[in-house]
């Protein structure tokens, strides 16, 4: 199969996916006893309001209509207006979309270099105390509530040392001073950044780096591994031209299940940082009983994961010239 | 003899029996939690309901109050141990349930395949990929009111995929092995080699992702309830760090560590119990 | 002095949980420059431990026990690891069994015979490329297929990658491992020729390690009969195969077909192989041994000279 079949295969199927989830929201609110309109009409709307959404959704249409009407919304980005605010809720997405993505991005990333190194380096120690006791902090750190670490963190680096900000996403003072030069909103925002990154990528690391260490230890089965050793190749050669860069297969493979995962981490971190993004949102738009909103911060959510998802595809079919699916 | 050689693998292991150490700590907890109460009364110890009606607030751990009290003046001791409660309560039946479903999409997808087949993977690599914490969270919002059964059901109905998979691709390959070919030409119906001759071989693997999807849904549970969308007739170890975080004491270490420990342990001792039991499961890790 | 290579008293064992596998158990053989040794002998008998452990590359439960193995007068059983690395590949070459997996499947057959040339010589990479070219014809493999990738290639294909790579850097020993085993009948033929023909041409001695005494047959000079981790019988040839010695390598000559191609019924030797574990006291062969006599089951024979270059260790050697 040729590299394009196989992306456009993986595009489809993802978008699929995409489908089955907006398939899912639709039907979740409206199979919930109860008005099935009250997921989209908020009570204290004005009846002209009402009459707009009702129209928009095709409210008083039948269920089949209205689910087209509502692919259709959702596709266009449109889920009403939030309860909330008051406002379009894509107007609110819009600004904590690039929020999560700054921290999302950086944090898995950094979860995977390191989950990858440390796996890569106690299984070529096979065997070895430091193996024994990475394996097994490492199913500490997989057994650990990543909000606790972040409240650990936040008690330890902003409580106790002072040297972090609890949370948030800036400094109110610095950003409201209108002679504040640029980097320094920049490097404020790195600032408010660095503790929710640590969290998330500390608190993620441990998944790759056990699934590496089995993945490597498979490689390192491998007969052309031997030919690597008979070769008289520099350890350091065999171990990551040879054996890591195959022992990586399996886990751009298994990105897509520990991405769905990531996710979940996301939302707590941001949520224990008060981190202004889609994670936090959600938690707050369903306490706040925002249906509208809620809906599209989970359609955002997955559309991160899905497309997260298809560039670990394309890093799969950079990585293994075979590409066989 | 089977099952002596099983446990002298799985005590060589040497995790696996930490592993059950920790968690016979956590089984003691969860059962002399009533027991304290009992003892110290119920109008000041019971975990929920309980007051001292001297401190009325946040304390600091005490004689009195061994690990300190929360803000409405309740025991922090008492809520960790019927935290134990919840979370094997919750922990065991997902989990169980996951599996459930999981090892019977399995072996129907592995048995029949073809187009059954296909469909139910195709159903399986959607739910991998789909982000299951906010969806829960999306799905309890739906669905308003909140209890742990809510809360076991969403889990397991978003958690069996991984073993779905797994017992497939086991299925798959007891499928064409001799004794359910002879099963077949003797006559036997599908769902008699089903049940009767690959289930039971399959039945070690259901066991050892039972035991490893147990910590993934006390980690679950902890967030949802940490998020506030717990069963509020419980105490779970989340709704003490919820109540801790959401009433600005995460400050103060004795009730932030202790629950948050306790959520880290209990998943780490059936990790632990995992890792030894795969490799009774999985010869090959063993090693020569 | 012409001697390439001489192996002493050599002991490998495996470590296992349930004690030692002897797998190579007290070995002597000795090859000439530019010569063919075949090292024959059921599977399980020990002969790939020998190659790997002329390499050093055994895996981490294996130990040499004892021994010497002189190569172009060094024991290279003694050297550091970072001295043996340049033994490796430079003087002594391996080509592997079953040739699926022997290429990593992610990097560039060319590459990868390349990475052997620039590890040892100081040549650039052009120069590598050159000689890899050269060495592909000398093969019989087209150098436009160097970028190819290993799944790109048939098995035969792949077979040929893997001598050509053994060639790279112009050893003075290559060690073949059932070069050929995974290969169809036609072209395992084919091959064998021309890695004969090349191994004259360019005068590299060679170690063929096979199951298939007919394989060795026709590539080698010199045998060395391998059973349960020792070597019962060794020797020119022409002349081990006019007059066997030892009765294992009967067995074995008549459980393959005959070398010149006569019809002749095969024999299969009949019982298993030893347990390497707890091998047999006394002979190790004779449990299965038609010939065995009482002595045979309480001393073990000791390896005897027996003039023109042959050795065996049988306590009735060719007089049973």
């Amino acid at each position: 199969m040729s590299l394009a079949t196989y992306i456009i295969k993986r595009t489809i199927q993802i978008a699929i996916t995409l489908f089955v989830v907006i398939t899912i929201l639709f039907f979740l609110f409206r199979v919930m006893p109860g008005d099935p309109t009250a997921f989209l009409l908020d009570p204290k709307m004005s009846p002209e309001a009402k009459e707009i959404i009702r129209k928009q959704f095709g409210l008083d249409k039948p269920l089949y209509v209205q689910y087209v009407l509502y692919v259709r919304n959702v596709l266009k980005g449109d889920f009403g207006t939030s309860f909330y605010y008051g406002v379009p809720v894509f107007e609110r997405i819009k600004e904590l979309l690039p929020n999560t993505l700054l921290l999302w991005v950086p944090a898995i990333l950094l979860s995977y270099f390191i989950g990858i190194n440390v796996g890569r380096r106690i299984a070529w120690k096979r065997g070895s105390k430091e193996e024994y006791i990475m394996i097994v902090l490492g199913l500490f750190f997989l057994g650990m509530p990543i909000f606790w670490f972040g409240m650990i963190m936040i008690w330890l680096f902003y409580h106790e040392l002072g040297i972090f900000p609890a949370g948030g996403m800036m400094t109110p003072e610095l950003w409201l001073d209108p002679s504040t030069p640029l980097w320094k909103k920049a490097a404020d925002i790195v600032y408010h950044l660095l503790l929710p990154i640590i969290t998330l990528s500390i608190g993620g690391f441990a998944g790759s780096m056990l699934l590496m260490r089995n993945s490597m230890l498979d490689t390192l089965r491998e007969d052309y591994i031997t030919t690597a050793r008979a070769k008289g190749l520099k350890e350091s050669v065999i171990r990551d031209k040879h054996a890591a860069r195959n022992a990586m297969l399996p886990i751009v493979t298994a990105m897509s299940i520990s991405l769905a995962f990531s996710a979940g981490g996301g939302v707590l971190t941001e949520t224990i940082f008060s981190w202004p993004g889609l994670g936090r949102e959600i938690v707050q738009a369903v306490l706040n009983y925002d249906y509208p909103l809620a809906q599209a911060a989970f359609f955002y959510i997955s559309v991160i994961v899905l497309f997260a998802n298809l560039v670990a595809d394309v890093l799969y079919a950079y990585l293994d010239p075979r590409i066989k699916y | 003899m089977r099952f002596r050689d099983s446990w002298e693998t799985f005590r060589r292991s040497r995790v696996g029996p930490i592993g059950l150490m920790i968690l016979l700590v956590f089984v003691l907890m969860a059962v002399s939690g009533p027991i304290y109460v009992y003892i110290r009364g119920e109008e000041i110890y019971h975990p929920l309901k309980g007051v001292d009606p001297v401190i009325k607030g946040v304390s600091p751990p005490s004689i009195r109050h061994p690990l300190g009290t929360d803000h409405l003046g309740r025991d922090l001791l008492a809520q960790l141990m019927y935290g134990a409660q919840t979370s094997f309560l919750i922990g065991i039946t997902a989990a169980a349930m996951a599996v459930f479903i999981g090892t019977s999409v399995g072996l129907t997808a592995g048995y029949f395949g073809g187009a059954i087949d296909n469909l139910l993977m195709r159903i399986v690599d959607i739910m991998m990929v789909l982000p299951g914490l906010p969806l829960i969270i999306i799905t309890a919002a739906a669905i308003g009111k909140q209890s742990i059964w809510i809360i076991v059901f969403l889990i397991a109905i978003l958690g069996w995929a991984g073993t779905a998979r797994v017992i497939r691709s086991q299925t798959l390959s007891l499928r064409e092995r001799p004794f359910v070919e002879a099963a077949r030409v003797a006559g036997a119906s599908d769902t008699r080699i089903i049940f009767k001759h690959i289930a039971p071989n399959v039945l070690p693997l259901t066991t050892l992702y039972l035991t490893l999807g147990i910590p993934g849904v006390i980690i679950t549970e902890a967030a949802i309830s940490f998020l506030g969308l717990g069963d509020p007739s419980k105490v779970s170890w989340g709704m003490m760090l919820q109540w801790a975080f959401t009433t600005g004491n995460t400050y103060n270490p004795y009730w932030l560590f202790p629950p948050g420990l306790c959520i880290t342990l209990m998943a780490l001792a059936f990790y632990l119990i995992g890792r030894g039991m795969e490799e009774i499961i999985n010869p090959r890790l063993r090693e020569i | 002095m012409n001697m390439l290579l001489d192996v002493r008293n050599l002991k490998m064992y495996y470590r296992t949980r349930r004690g030692h596998v002897k797998a190579v158990d007290g070995v002597n053989f000795s090859l000439n420059r530019g010569k063919a040794l075949g090292l024959v002998g059921e599977s399980g008998c020990g002969k790939t431990s020998i190659g790997i452990t002329l390499l050093r590359i055994l895996p981490t439960n294996a130990e040499v026990i004892e021994g010497s193995a002189l190569f172009d007068g060094t024991d290279i059983l003694k050297i550091g690891e970072e001295e043996m690395r340049k033994y490796r590949w430079k003087r002594i070459s391996m080509i592997f069994q079953g040739a699926m997996n022997a290429l990593n499947p992610v990097h560039k057959v060319g590459d990868q015979i390349i990475e052997a040339i620039i590890t040892h010589e100081g040549i650039s990479k052009e120069e590598a490329r050159e000689r890899v070219a050269r060495l592909f014809e000398l093969v019989g493999l087209n150098p436009d297929r160097m970028d190819n990738y290993p799944h790109e290639y048939s098995g035969g294909m792949r077979q040929r990658a893997i001598i050509a790579m053994a060639l790279a850097c112009n050893p003075d020993l290559i060690i073949a491992d059932e070069p050929t085993t995974a290969l169809d009948v036609i072209v395992q033929d084919k091959i064998l020729r021309e890695m004969r023909r090349i191994q004259r041409e360019t005068e590299t001695a060679m170690i063929y390690i096979s199951h298939d005494i007919s394989v060795i047959a026709e590539t080698c000079d010199e045998i060395a009969v391998m059973y349960a981790g020792k070597i019962v019988e060794r020797g020119p040839i022409e002349r081990v195969f006019e007059n066997p010695l030892h009765p294992y390598t009967k067995a074995l000559m008549s459980a393959f077909p005959s070398v010149k191609g006569e019809k002749r019924r095969l024999e299969t030797i009949p019982g298993e192989p030893p347990n390497l574990l707890h091998p047999p006291e006394g002979c190790r062969f004779h449990p299965r041994c038609p010939y065995a006599k009482p002595l045979c089951s309480e001393v073990e024979p000791l390896e005897e000279e027996f003039g023109n270059g042959r050795f065996a260790s049988c306590h009735f050697a060719g007089e049973w």
